[in-house]
């Protein structure tokens, strides 16, 4: 599974769409939205300045998914997730955000809420499968406890640390065992930058996904999708 | 589900996964450790040899003659380094070294924190940097260089509002990258479980040595007030009147100059529940669920959030959440200089103008007021106002 990660309505609704899209028909298998939020602690500076950059321009989520809901008619394939930290979904309304968007995303990826808080945002109406993190210190019980999960993959975060740290993959590899107690694909996160660490990520967990080097294109069309080309 | 990280419906452990070995660890030694009696003794005997326990009671007669009413002081601001914030860091850099940890992260607003944490770490030998926002590190500047006296390294947040929410934002994500070595010694009764319930436990001893204090010199307050950031002062105060229903208790918010927007930091008075930094709790937000800008006079204040056992204390109706604004903070600052020849920390000086400022509510009554911290950090801002 290859997916990007771009932030919504960043730097502009238009240009936003049109990374959007470009993402969808190249081909790749999932996206991931970001609806930002002005409190990214898991991101690292090049995310969380466009998050700002964002936020202050003002943050409308009916907005950024009417632009995916277009994505998605036009490319009924593509999974589409959104990452976003737990407040905006609480705020949203769990239930509300579940009835208005559910039909079109396969899952949301919400990097404040780990494994076991999942029941608190369900049991308050949240019926869109959460991703699963799995990091280089979860246990096997940790993983265990998500092995049920409804979502479409496992989110591995191969290394401790945030978004776009330039740190090597942890040696207590976790995402064997992510494998073979959930039989999910699991998709590797954070730290992967080029072709190579990509097809490492394809070839060892299974699916990749990739923040930081897109979110620093989004501003630029054509390095954007020169980028994501080398990765089809 | 896990009813343990919960005060009411608030708190939880809203963090990233990478967080979560690292809190059930925490979570396990705070256990174990605040029933072993060498770990109390060691703690108990820091806190009284090195750090100035226990501060006294005082009866501010000229302060009391001028609001009508009978004010007692707890007097925190005698502390070691300047204020309660030392009663925490002890206690967790002691919890860090039975963990077998050797370097510690904080986040502070007002330099207290950071200067309480970085005194720990010097006395343990642990290794410490401490995360504080741009504009603090500029109104607090002596607090920056005590604590990179002490040998701390202190990083200048510049995100956001570059205050006491963006140095937390910077101190979480630091943690998440060297969990593995490093605690995060939190500041307040905020962050996921079990920070909340510990850090209350820390500063528990406020409140259960002015009870004791009160019944020695004869008396039950009928009330007790402490100013609220985070809330830990005031936690600590009140775990020792809590279940007195005879006593009537204030917290107060730092009202800045107004209601408008990003111009207060009225977190229960005018914000909604909400998950900021590890917990659920009051949160002053935007109508989009952005964490609004906060303002206040005094670092110590100007925090969007708040700890979760205030907001459940607030829904339950036992404390009742005011405010005061910043000119009003500064008057009972002055008032209590000048009175009582006691220059308080503007944090403190919000609860005493709560009860300067409400002087009918107060009247023929004692009250007790935690004074949390002293002054000296504040010399910048006082100038600049022209109080001298
Ligand atoms: C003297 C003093 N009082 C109060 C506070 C506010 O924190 P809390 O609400 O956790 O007591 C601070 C924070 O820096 C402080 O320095």
């Amino acid at each position: 599974m290859r997916g990007f990660y771009i932030v919504g309505g960043y730097p502009d609704r238009e240009q936003f769409k049109k990374c959007l899209n470009a993402v969808a028909s190249a081909g790749f298998e999932f996206v991931e939205v970001g609806i930002p939020f002005s409190e990214p602690v898991a991101d690292g500076p090049v995310i969380a300045s466009a998050i700002h950059e964002a936020v202050m321009n003002g943050v409308d989520i009916e907005a950024i998914m009417a632009d995916v809901r277009e994505m998605k008619q036009k490319y009924p394939s593509i999974k589409a997730t959104v990452m976003t930290y737990a407040n905006i979904i609480h705020g949203y309304g769990e239930k509300k955000f579940s009835d208005d968007f559910g039909d079109i995303l396969s899952g949301v990826i919400i990097p404040d809420l780990p494994s076991r808080m999942h029941y608190w945002m369900m049991e308050k109406g949240l019926s869109i499968p959460v991703i699963p993190f799995v990091t280089p210190v979860s246990r096997n019980e940790d993983i265990e406890a998500v092995k049920d999960t409804k979502a479409p993959f496992v989110y591995y975060i191969s290394i401790m640390g945030v978004t776009g740290s330039d740190k090597k993959g942890a040696q207590n590899d976790r995402s064997e065992t992510a494998k073979k107690l959930t039989g999910k694909p699991v998709v590797t996160g954070f730290g992967i930058r080029t072709k190579e660490d990509a097809d490492r990520a394809l070839n060892t967990t299974g699916g990749f996904v990739i923040g930081t080097e897109v979110v620093k294109r989004q501003k630029d069309f054509d390095s954007f999708c020169k980028y994501i080309q080398q990765f089809r | 589900m896990d009813k343990k990280m919960f005060f009411g419906e608030y708190g939880g452990q809203f963090v990233p996964e990478t967080l979560i070995p690292a809190l059930d660890e925490l979570e396990y030694w705070y256990n174990k450790l605040k029933k072993d009696d060498k770990f109390k003794a060691e703690l108990d005997t820091l806190l009284r040899s090195y750090a100035g326990r226990p501060t006294p009671v005082y009866k501010a007669e000229n302060l009391s003659k001028e609001c009508g009413c009978e004010i007692y002081l707890k007097r925190e601001d005698l502390m070691h380094t300047g204020a309660h914030k030392v009663n925490n860091t002890l206690g967790q850099a002691l919890v860090t070294k039975y963990m077998g940890k050797n370097r510690v992260i904080a986040e502070t607003g007002a330099g207290q924190h950071g200067v309480a944490t970085a005194t720990a770490a010097a006395l343990f030998g642990m290794e410490c940097t401490v995360f504080m926002g741009e504009v603090d590190a500029r109104r607090q500047e002596p607090n920056v260089k005590r604590m990179q006296l002490l040998g701390a390294e202190v990083v200048r947040v510049q995100d956001g509002q570059r205050t006491l929410k963006d140095a937390t934002n910077a101190a979480l994500r630091e943690w998440v990258a060297s969990v593995e070595n490093t605690h995060y010694i939190i500041g307040s009764i905020v962050g996921p479980y079990p920070f909340p319930e510990m850090v209350a436990y820390f500063q528990s001893v406020i409140g259960i040595e002015a009870n004791e204090q009160c019944k020695e010199l004869g008396f039950d307050p009928d009330c007790v007030v402490a100013c609220v950031g985070g809330g830990s002062n005031a936690i600590g105060i009140f775990q020792g009147f809590l279940d007195n229903p005879n006593v009537e208790i204030f917290g107060v918010e730092a009202g800045g100059v107004s209601d408008k927007d990003g111009e207060h930091a009225r977190t229960i008075g005018m914000g909604k529940p909400g998950i900021l930094h590890g917990a659920f709790s009051y949160l002053v937000q935007t109508p989009q669920f952005q964490v609004a800008d906060v303002h206040s006079i005094s670092a110590g204040l100007d925090y969007p959030g708040i700890g979760p056992a205030h907001a459940a204390l607030n829904d339950s109706g036992r404390v009742t959440y005011g405010y005061v604004r910043d000119d009003e903070a500064l008057n009972a600052f002055k008032m209590l200089t000048r009175k009582e020849g006691i220059i308080p920390a503007l944090e403190s000086s919000h609860a005493l103008a709560y009860v300067i400022e409400n002087k009918d509510r107060f009247k023929g009554r004692k009250v007790l007021v935690n004074l949390s911290g002293r002054g000296d950090k504040d010399m910048a801002a006082i100038l600049e106002r022209g109080l001298v």
